[in-house]
């Protein structure tokens, strides 16, 4: 039986061996990595200066197109994820705050991301190889039920989200095989239309008040960034655009973007612009709450 | 609770020290240790089909020491059959009832009478297809008289309900088991030590390799009517080795387990995709559900004996009910008649024993033989595997038609953001080493087996499916 124990303790320094080389190797490869997200791209950022930012979902992702900013002497970013919410839109303005970005304005989309309180698991991973390293990330998660496990159980962040940033992607972050985030300044254009459209039903959404929305007014209040939140397009068959109404009754300050472009021609789906539709709308935002500069 | 659990991790070092640092003193303790464990485990899942365990135990159990009091053979017989219809009415009723009322309904609706079945709304007991065939299979030894009728309650239960086999086998044998029982358990390190071994090995193929096929191949035949040729071939491959993984994992994981307190079980999988024909498949897959039907249904018709017709018969209905067993659906009835058609051929021919030895390999004509034997038999098991898999059998047929007719072999990026092709590489590598250690119960052993050891521990760490954690297939039988 001796024998078997010290065999059970040999084997279980093996395993707490490999947790801890598996979590330095994950960790120091992430660490090298800035072409594969947004996360990844800012976390490796540090000192720059944007006149204009965008946050939020697919929604800010496919419909903001940064090079039309640059034409008229704006330097600016989108900086949407597809599925992100709210809370992580807050904690990338955070990390952008720990990284000393300038920011002017920042561009925010609160629309569909306000029906919830809730996160998205497949972006919180994402932040997950920085946990040690940056403390705005740790201060974010220190509620979380996983926390503890994840900030001191060695690889246990790398298991717990291992579809998001296990083994496939650390690989490819280790060989620095891009992905297409950061092209065009983060936007990412959609090209194919796909039809019939289904309409998007919004019967069973109704608004709440959000905290990672009263976050990110309180860090702009407190960093001078001028905050504009607004709703992005739908298309015209949307059910229940009575929705939007309820956003206002909540946050009055959020401007109503929702029907500036509604044409089904500058649709991919209900709820994301193609290409045209993204120009059309990203030219209105500009005329709206911009005035051209002269490019320094 | 699941062998790849937390939960799993914690009990069963609790188990272990409870066993051989508190209960060794006499086989009685080290008995009622493993039952309270054994018990503690099945309510895990639903401590209410305890009951439902507990009777199936004590029918058994007091059915089996009345065929041994019976003193006329129609007695004997009335306890046998009534233990037997008890046990599977239970089965029926769990498992098989509303695929029989709907299956009716259905035939009636046929002929033009238009009827609304009433369906249960039943769970399905873990374990209960396992379990009472372990029961069975004592009632049938007892009633032909190969063992005496065990006396002890606490042993007979442990016989059925031993927790490393308790939900999804190995079906074990009374002749098995119980002696084992019997006697006081010793420790034995070097057991012990391939137990952990086994544990490990078996925790690979199911975290590594089951899990990492399952994303696929859930993929592919979810979406099968959208896929091409080149990604339904791979999506049949996913699953047969996502199949394989899984439950010959579940079974090393058993079997290592069972080994750390001293009990051997019978071998469940040997190897069966290096298989040479189909009836060498089914004497290496699932051993002991294949030997069971062999030993109490196979044999009692008249096995091999008999007209060649008559021998055709026993192995259809062999068969049928093997995949029936496996759940109420007709895929799985398909899935048993397609191998009784492959079987077909080597019955007729009389070549249904041929490939009983072991192989080597050199550089002659007979080792491409016995390759390309072994790769037809991977992809005919690979091809009935698509019935086994599929919701329904038109689903089979169209996932079939698909892949011979689209003949598209174009790289396909799947919904679930991977490529189709990225699991080959992997597979290859485990296709390897399940080769090269064909001859052992597991790969880590013998030279180096620390460094084998660290290999899978890391890839258990790196390459395992934690965040889509999948129950093991066989746990729904």
């Amino acid at each position: 039986m001796k024998q078997f124990l010290f065999f059970i303790g040999k084997t279980i320094l093996i395993l707490f061996i490999s947790l801890i080389a598996l979590d330095f190797l994950y960790t120091g490869v992430y660490l090298q990595s800035n072409s594969r997200s947004k996360i990844d791209h800012l976390y490796q950022s540090k000192n720059k200066k944007y006149d204009v930012v965008f946050l939020g979902s697919s929604r800010v992702n496919n419909h903001f197109v940064p090079k039309l900013f640059h034409e008229k002497g704006y330097k600016t970013f989108n900086f949407g994820i597809t599925r992100s919410r709210l809370e992580e839109s807050a904690l990338m303005l955070k990390l952008m705050m720990e990284r000393n970005y300038s920011i002017d304005t920042l561009i925010l989309q609160v629309d569909l991301n306000i029906n919830t309180n809730d996160h998205s698991e497949a972006i919180r991973s994402l932040f997950m190889p920085y946990l040690h390293q940056s403390e705005i990330i740790r201060e974010h998660y220190k509620s979380i039920p996983e926390y503890n496990k994840l900030l001191y159980i060695p690889f246990y962040r790398y298991m717990y989200y291992d579809n998001r940033i296990g083994f496939r992607e650390m690989y490819n972050a280790a060989i620095q095989r891009e992905t297409n985030a950061l092209y065009n300044d983060g936007f990412y254009p959609l090209k194919t239309d796909k039809r019939p459209m289904v309409p998007a039903d919004l019967t069973k959404y109704y608004p709440k008040r959000n905290k990672a929305y009263e976050e990110i007014k309180a860090i702009c209040k407190q960093n001078n960034i001028t905050l504009i939140a607004m709703t992005t397009p739908m298309c015209a068959e949307t059910i229940n655009r009575d929705y939007f109404n309820h956003i206002h009754e909540i946050y009055p300050e959020i401007y109503r973007m929702e029907d500036t472009v509604i044409d089904d021609k500058y649709f991919s789906t209900c709820g994301h612009m193609n290409e045209k539709g993204a120009i059309a709308f990203t030219k209105i935002v500009f005329d709206k709450f911009f005035k051209p500069k002269t490019k320094s | 609770m699941f062998f790849n659990s937390l939960q799993f991790a914690i009990f069963l070092p609790i188990v272990f020290i409870f066993y051989w640092f508190f209960a060794n003193k006499s086989r009685k303790y080290q008995n009622f240790i493993l039952i309270l464990a054994s018990y503690y485990f099945y309510s895990c899942w639903d401590w209410r089909f305890l009951f439902l365990l507990v009777f199936s135990t004590l029918l058994d159990y007091f059915s089996a020491i009345k065929i041994e009091g019976s003193q006329t053979k129609s007695s004997k017989k009335f306890w046998l059959w009534l233990c037997i219809s008890i046990n599977l009415g239970f089965l029926g009723i769990f498992k098989y009832y509303n695929f029989f009322a709907e299956s009716f309904a259905e035939l009636l609706n046929g002929f033009g009478f238009h009827t609304n079945p009433v369906l249960l709304n039943l769970i399905l007991p873990v374990g209960i297809s396992f379990y009472t065939f372990h029961g069975l299979s004592y009632i049938i030894d007892i009633y032909y008289g190969r063992i005496k009728s065990e006396r002890n309650f606490v042993d007979y239960s442990l016989f059925v309900s031993y927790f490393p086999l308790l939900v999804a086998g190995p079906i074990e044998r009374a002749t098995h088991l119980l002696p084992q029982l019997k006697v006081k358990r010793e420790f034995n390190f070097e057991k012990a030590k391939e137990g952990v071994y086994q544990i490990i090995w078996g925790l690979v193929k199911k975290v590594v390799i089951a899990d990492s096929c399952a994303i696929y191949a859930n993929e592919i035949f979810d979406n099968h009517n959208s896929m091409n040729s080149l990604s339904l071939i791979l999506g049949a491959v996913y699953f047969a080795f996502q199949i394989y993984g899984d439950f010959s994992g579940y079974s090393d994981i058993a079997l290592g387990t069972s080994k750390l307190f001293g009990i051997d079980l019978l071998k469940n999988f040997n190897y069966p995709y290096f298989s040479r024909d189909i009836a060498e498949f089914w004497r290496r897959w699932h051993i002991s559900l294949s030997s069971w039907f062999r030993d109490y249904l196979y044999i009692p018709l008249g096995g091999s004996k008999g007209s060649i017709l008559f021998q055709v018969r026993n192995t259809f209905i062999i068969f049928l009910v093997s995949g029936f067993w496996h759940g109420a659906n007709w895929t799985f009835i398909a899935w048993g008649l397609i191998n009784a058609i492959y079987f077909l051929p080597l019955l007729l021919l009389n070549r249904n024993r041929k490939n009983l030895d072991n192989f080597t390999l050199g550089l002659n004509s007979s080792s491409i033989r016995i390759l390309f034997n072994i790769f037809s038999t991977f992809c005919l098991s690979t091809l009935a595997w698509i019935f086994f898999r599929s919701k329904t059998i038109h689903d089979a047929i169209a996932y079939i038609q698909r892949m011979f007719t689209n003949f598209s072999f174009k790289e396909e990026y799947l919904a679930i953001e991977r490529y189709n092709h990225n699991l080959i590489t992997l597979l290859l590598i485990f296709i390897l080493v399940e080769w090269f250690n064909r001859t052992k119960v597991e790969p880590i052993s013998g030279k180096y087996s620390w460094l084998k050891m660290s290999f899978c521990i890391g890839a258990i760490l790196a390459l395992g499916v934690f965040s889509d954690y999948k129950e093991f297939i066989y746990f729904q039988f």
